[in-house]
């Protein structure tokens, strides 16, 4: 493996073609599975991401950047083992305030790409504007349209009174 | 209407305000989330943020009451803990993240059943029920029983969803405890000897049947199996009278049966198992395996059966005197083969190394050994004595739980020295220790039910022990005041003054205690806690 060849071209689904140093790309397990598979004389071209545009693209390539020396994630699908905990890391936070379409097109990005690591703060920060708010407060966050009649409402929430706070 | 809701949901967003660009949020970006991405989100929310996404909308409430999510709480809260707690798992772990919950190299204890029941296991309400149990809510409902009080004692027992009573007046009864208490079937007393003891077999025989063993006045004992299919007890064995006493205690775990009488003598039966190939559930006269003069043992005392691979261990736990005006405990085990060959018996006392009878300690050096736990050794003779291997629990007039650990290996049995549980804030009648290490007491004047965690209690672990407010829970009726409802004018502190607990049992196992209450009438009642 020659380590000569130090940066990599993706084009987003919207036809940019974005630069990327390999070891910043390769924090995309798709990626790296790809890079592995077409091998060094097929790198001159840039590699398709079809379903990710260049304003997320750039994003994730952002945080990929800034989490180039992160030790690798342990790669089973282990994912049980994560504690369970919506803590979130400072430069992560500020990473995430982005507008809520932004935020999903991360997480979808992070899903397809196979970067578990940025997918759970997607997931986390997500999970932190659902926090301790009421069904109401998270509806008009979501904008979820509620589809239970008020009984059935209340019917739920007096079966799972015993798990409130 | 729908216009000024996402005027609102811009307001209330901080992710939004905070944007350069403020754009009306009119997709619902986290329903339009695949299933997996959807349970990943809500797979970091806390129980109490779940059941309110339960009431988002269908979507979300299908997502929200996965049974993995509610698995992974599972484990974190009610079975983590606890591997992290019993010795020798601790020490297991390859690493400190083994212990992290993960559906491949987790160990469940002795919730492995609710594992390998698979897709079958509702794990939100298996989570409920340990919920309610750590915080002693139960729904109490009471159903008399009987008239007046028997003579000897009723007996009542349960399993799964069926509760056995036994009494002189009425023979036996099975009630389906599913939803109101229902009185299932009856076979009619058999004879004027009324029943002494009582033992459910765990297991079901050849038949789905539910088989029970029931002793007399008179020494004599049967066996009975009550129906699956159709709800009605047939008759299987009875055992002749004896001249030895009637029978204080039995244990059953089919083909075996253990039996003590007055004299005190130990009896470990066999059925033939053939019999059940037959098409009737009568079963022959068992073999006698074994049989032997037990050591001085007074009540109370508790016998119980162990089968493993290759041995069989009988044992009966027993109170004893203890210089005079002290009381300790005792557990005396025959291991046999499971052939019936005899491989041995042996005694062990709580505190002292093992005494089987291959090296009996002089008198003189047991007393010494014991010399150095008298500070842990009751002064009153205990109420109760409960025997659920490795924990042996006795209860004391004088409010307090003495918690004993039982080792018994091929080479040993040990009992520690007795640890001093308190909580209860009146004299204890009865104490039962059920499966996974749970426990639980009832006062005398029957106002004041406990729930023990007896895992990581024992002497070893003492610098572990958590503090004595969280050592066991009080039972209340719970919030939405359905013990009210139902047994209206009846308090829990108030019960006392007008009601009494019949001493001598408590029964309880995942979902439900119950005990046994005394009017002043006399009439008997049966007290459920339900936990679901």
């Amino acid at each position: 493996m020659s380590t000569a060849q130090t940066t990599i071209k993706l084009q987003s689904s919207d036809g940019a073609e974005i630069v990327v140093e390999r070891e910043v790309a390769e924090r995309s397990v798709l990626i790296k599975n790809m890079m592995e598979d077409i091998g060094e004389q097929a790198m001159t071209e840039a590699i398709p991401i079809p379903n990710v545009n260049e304003a997320v693209l750039n994003k994730v390539i952002e945080w990929c950047n800034h989490h180039r020396a992160d030790p690798p994630t342990a790669n089973d699908e282990d994912a049980d083992s994560r504690k369970k905990t919506t803590d979130i890391e400072e430069w992560d936070q500020k990473f995430m305030q982005v507008d809520q379409e932004m935020l999903f097109e991360i997480i979808l990005a992070a899903n397809y790409l196979d970067i578990k690591a940025l997918l759970d703060v997607g997931c986390k920060t997500v999970a932190n504007m659902i926090k301790g708010k009421s069904p109401e407060e998270i509806r008009k966050t979501f904008n979820i349209q509620n589809d239970f009649t008020p009984e059935e409402e209340d019917q739920i929430r007096r079966e799972n009174e015993w798990a409130e706070e | 209407m729908s216009k000024r809701r996402i005027d609102d949901g811009d307001q209330t967003s901080p992710y939004e305000r905070s944007a350069k660009r403020v754009r009306p949020n009119k997709v619902d970006r986290l329903s339009s989330l695949s299933d997996e991405l959807l349970l990943r989100t809500l797979s970091f929310l806390r129980t109490s943020d779940l059941v309110v996404c339960e009431r988002l909308s269908r979507r979300l409430k299908l997502m929200a009451s996965d049974g993995q999510i509610w698995k992974a709480h599972y484990y974190d809260r009610f079975v983590r803990p606890r591997a992290s707690r019993i010795p020798g798992i601790k020490s297991q772990r390859d690493s400190a993240g083994s212990l992290f919950y993960s559906s491949r190299i987790s160990r469940w204890l002795n919730d492995e059943k609710l594992v390998q029941e698979g897709a079958l296991t509702d794990w939100k309400r298996q989570y409920k029920l340990r919920h309610n149990w750590s915080r002693g809510s139960a729904h109490i409902t009471e159903t008399e029983v009987a008239e007046r009080p028997s003579s000897p004692p009723l007996l009542v027992r349960l399993h799964g969803d069926i509760m056995f009573i036994a009494d002189d007046q009425h023979g036996l009864r099975a009630f389906s405890m599913k939803g109101k208490c229902r009185l299932l079937a009856t076979y009619p007393p058999t004879s004027s000897a009324g029943p002494t003891v009582m033992a459910v077999d765990s297991g079901p025989n050849a038949y789905g049947e539910v088989r029970l063993a029931v002793g007399f006045l008179d020494g004599s004992f049967a066996v009975y199996a009550l129906g699956k299919a159709k709800a009605a007890f047939s008759h299987c064995y009875t055992h002749p009278a004896s001249t030895m006493g009637s029978l204080s205690a039995v244990a059953f775990s089919f083909p075996y049966l253990l039996t003590m009488n007055q004299e005190p003598r130990l009896s470990l039966y066999i059925f033939d198992r053939d019999d059940e190939t037959e098409k009737s559930s009568a079963l022959k006269a068992p073999r006698l395996l074994s049989s032997l003069k037990s050591q001085t043992a007074y009540a109370p005392l508790s016998l119980s059966l162990r089968i493993s691979n290759e041995v069989i261990s009988a044992s009966i736990a027993f109170t004893k005197p203890f210089y005079g005006s002290r009381w300790t405990v005792g557990v005396q085990e025959l291991r046999l083969s499971t052939d019936g060959t005899m491989l041995g018996s042996r005694v062990a006392s709580a505190g002292s190394g093992v005494q089987s009878n291959l090296q009996r300690l002089a008198p003189y050096q047991a007393a010494a050994s014991h010399m150095l736990h008298v500070l842990s050794v009751p002064s009153t003779r205990p109420a109760s004595l409960s025997y659920n291997h490795p924990y042996l629990l006795t209860a004391h007039p004088n409010n307090t739980l003495t918690l004993y650990v039982v080792t018994s290996t091929n080479e040993d049995l040990i009992i520690s020295p007795g640890t001093i549980l308190w909580g209860h804030s009146s004299s204890i009648s009865v104490a039962h220790v059920g499966d996974r290490g749970k426990a639980v007491s009832i006062s005398t004047k029957g106002n004041e039910l406990r729930v023990w965690e007896l895992e990581g209690r024992g002497p070893s672990t003492l610098r572990r022990r958590p503090p004595p407010e969280q050592s066991s829970v009080r039972v209340f009726p719970s919030a939405d005041g359905a013990f009210s409802k139902q047994i209206p004018n009846l308090d829990l502190v108030e019960m006392g003054k007008t009601e009494e607990v019949a001493k001598g049992w408590i029964t309880f196992d995942e979902e439900k205690v119950v005990l046994l209450q005394e009017k002043r009438h006399g009439a008997q009642a049966v007290v459920v806690y339900d936990f679901t």
